[in-house]
């Protein structure tokens, strides 16, 4: 049972707009990064030649602030479409990245490489063991003909010493 | 025409016919896959080519660029799932003509009319990017500072939730571009103690991340979905009765997308929704257009192609993007020690030539593939994307690293996917903030220039009038979404009377 049309209007009326959010957190970034800027050394004005290092990076940030108080004020004529809501697997993905990226620097890339090739399908879903295991195994493998045999680029061997 | 018959005596060089024949492939394949642009791909492949010649690194790239912006309409068509934006009015028209039992005719008219549009922009860009660059002779830092400002303010008019946003995204991008030590002064900025970031932050890992990592989260939360796949008959060349019927939609929008490309930021996507609109308002009997008209595959496959040349264009004659994917190729230019601008022209004719030619003969392959293989390229929807998506990110992590041998940039590459993800949730897109990135330094240095050459008096701006011509288009372009909601509005409202 959804609201009566009336309620609908009242409650969407009383509801803050998303953009009005959006704006106010731009402004509070600019705020917070002008006062980053405060914290750059002075040059002298014969080699700054009258335009200070933070000169240019405020005047951009302005730039941002201003745009930012017409979506304020545009948010509530026009206000940007409600979010799909975000799905478990989302941030559990976006915990694999980070952690492949530690494993990267600590175990080496093919090792990560490895695990990640294991972990992700399995993550996502993926029960096929006689495709999950030999993608852990031949994608790092054709990575390393590829890449490392191929074209020069340099992993560190990390923990576990395999390059 | 010495630098020409060099650039045509490169290509007998069967390791350049190979390299650009492996990027319109791998263009038309990439393009083919749903969420897998071919911006991406091109960023992707970016820090690999940094250990080729400039020519084979460059012909690779805009290989990929023409044909990737074909390949989307065959997943388009086929799945209802355009494969890169510039795609998405493809599936207006050529999935009701799949469902119809007609994907061969879609699919053929596609490769056909964006064949045209593509072989029409490329004479273009052979014509026009030289004249640009003769007139890009007289600018000074104050007209390229007008130039790149210009070039912000179209990302106004780009496809996006809003314009602001988009406006504020290319700010951002600028401010990101300001990170590291200020090139007059020689003091940090933003660097917060780490020295990694004085030198700046390069924008191949943040692109990368901003494209592929972002992308990567936001299939993670497609994993239920289905895709339906229409039959596919084969693929049969249009009937002259077909071609007949689309030769005037075909010529319209070789125009519309040629001009669109032309203008700074915009690209295929906008291309491709105006050639189809325009498709629609032309037709006599406008009835069929959703349910499978011939022309709306038409329409937006040979305006969207149209553009890819013309976004060359400025890149080349001026280093302001025409879209995002050249950004990204003027970005190749510029890490493989190459200053777009009219200077490119008299330096390195050679490498211009075998760009040009390499398009040539991209679109001419992508026509032969899309017309013989495209039932094959459309199989690329069936690598499951538990295990695609899962590769493509440690690809962008390789090719991150790869450019400076530094876990920091594999970093700065995943921290730019998770704030893509979150930025593209509130509805600023990748692309104002990948071209505000690019132009940063441009519009940095060329305003500090210019402001020491006017000794600090701002108004002296306006005794030049390239520079009022441009600061006026800026200002068009700036307020065009309000003026266009406007018309929207009072046409609705006459409508409602």
């Amino acid at each position: 049972m959804g609201m009566p049309p009336g309620q609908e209007r009242a409650a969407a009326a009383a509801r803050i707009p998303r953009d009005l959010v959006i704006a106010g957190a731009l402004l509070a970034f600019c705020a917070v990064t002008y006062g980053i800027t405060l914290g750059f050394d002075e040059a002298p004005a014969a080699v700054a030649q009258n335009v200070q290092p933070a000169t240019f990076p405020r005047l951009v940030l302005a730039a941002i602030a201003v745009l930012a108080a017409v979506l304020a004020v545009t948010s509530f004529r026009l206000d940007s479409p409600r979010k799909w809501p975000i799905k478990p697997m989302v941030p559990a993905t976006a915990a694999m990245m980070v952690a492949f990226v530690v494993a990267f620097d600590t175990l080496g890339f093919i090792a990560a490489m490895g695990l990640f090739g294991l972990l992700m399908p399995v993550l996502w879903g993926e029960r096929r063991w006689r495709l999950v295991i030999p993608y852990a195994v031949l994608f790092p493998a054709v990575v390393y003909v590829v890449f490392v045999l191929g074209l020069g680029v340099h992993f560190d061997p990390g923990l576990l010493g395999i390059n | 025409m010495d630098a020409f018959l060099a650039a045509g005596a490169a290509f007998l060089d069967p390791y350049l016919l190979g390299v650009v024949l492996v990027g319109t492939i791998g263009g038309v394949l990439v393009g083919a896959m749903p969420g897998l642009s071919s911006t991406m791909a091109t960023a992707l492949l970016l820090p690999f080519t940094l250990t080729m010649e400039p020519i084979p690194a460059i012909a690779l790239l805009s290989a990929l660029y023409c044909a990737g912006t074909y390949g989307g309409s065959i997943t388009g068509i086929l799945v209802n799932a355009p494969g890169a934006p510039p795609a998405a009015a493809t599936a207006f028209d050529g999935y009701p003509l799949a469902q119809q039992g007609r994907a061969g005719l879609a699919l053929g008219m596609a490769a056909v009319s964006s064949v045209i549009g593509g072989l029409f922009s490329v004479v273009v860009l052979i014509v026009a990017a030289p004249l640009l660059a003769r007139v890009a002779y007289d600018f000074g830092p104050p007209e390229y500072f007008a130039l790149a400002l210009f070039g912000l303010s179209m990302l106004a008019t780009i496809s996006g939730e809003s314009a602001v946003k988009n406006l504020i995204g290319g700010a951002f991008g600028v401010l990101l571009a300001t990170i590291g030590m200020d090139f007059t002064t020689g003091v940090d900025r933003f660097t917060f103690g780490f020295w990694e970031l004085s030198e700046g932050i390069h924008f191949i890992p943040v692109m990368i991340g901003l494209f592929a990592g972002c992308e990567f989260l936001t299939q993670a939360g497609k994993l239920d979905q289905v895709q339906i796949r229409a039959a596919l008959d084969a693929v049969k060349l249009p009937a002259w009765a077909d071609f007949r019927k689309c030769f005037g939609t075909i010529a319209r929008s070789c125009g519309i997308g040629t001009f669109i490309g032309l203008l700074p930021a915009e690209g295929g996507t906008v291309a491709a929704m105006i050639g189809y609109n325009e498709a629609k308002r032309w037709a006599k009997d406008k009835s069929l257009f959703g349910k499978g008209d011939i022309r709306g595959v038409a329409g937006p496959e040979a305006a969207n192609n149209a553009a890819t040349g013309a976004a060359m264009v400025p890149t080349l004659a001026l280093g302001i993007p025409g879209s995002a994917t050249t950004a990204i190729i003027l970005g190749a230019l510029l890490v493989h020690g190459l200053r777009p601008g009219p200077h490119l022209f008299t330096e390195t004719p050679t490498l211009l030539y075998a760009i040009f030619l390499a398009m040539l003969l991209a679109n001419i392959v992508f026509g032969v593939f899309g017309l013989i293989g495209a039932k094959l390229f459309a199989r690329v929807t069936l690598i499951p994307i538990r295990f695609l998506w899962p590769s493509v990110f440690i690809m962008a992590c390789i090719g991150a690293y790869a450019l400076e041998q530094s876990v920091l940039d594999v970093w700065i590459m995943v921290g730019a996917g998770l704030l893509g993800f979150v930025l593209k949730r509130y509805g600023f897109a990748a692309a104002p903030i990948i071209m505000g990135l690019i132009l940063g330094e441009l519009v940095e240095n060329s305003l500090k220039q210019s402001l020491i050459i006017f000794d600090h008096d701002w108004l002296r701006f306006l005794d030049r009038p390239i520079v009022v011509s441009f600061l006026l288009l800026t200002a068009v372009s700036a307020f065009w979404p309000v003026v266009s909601a406007w018309r929207a509005r009072r046409a609705a409202a006459a409508a409602a009377e």
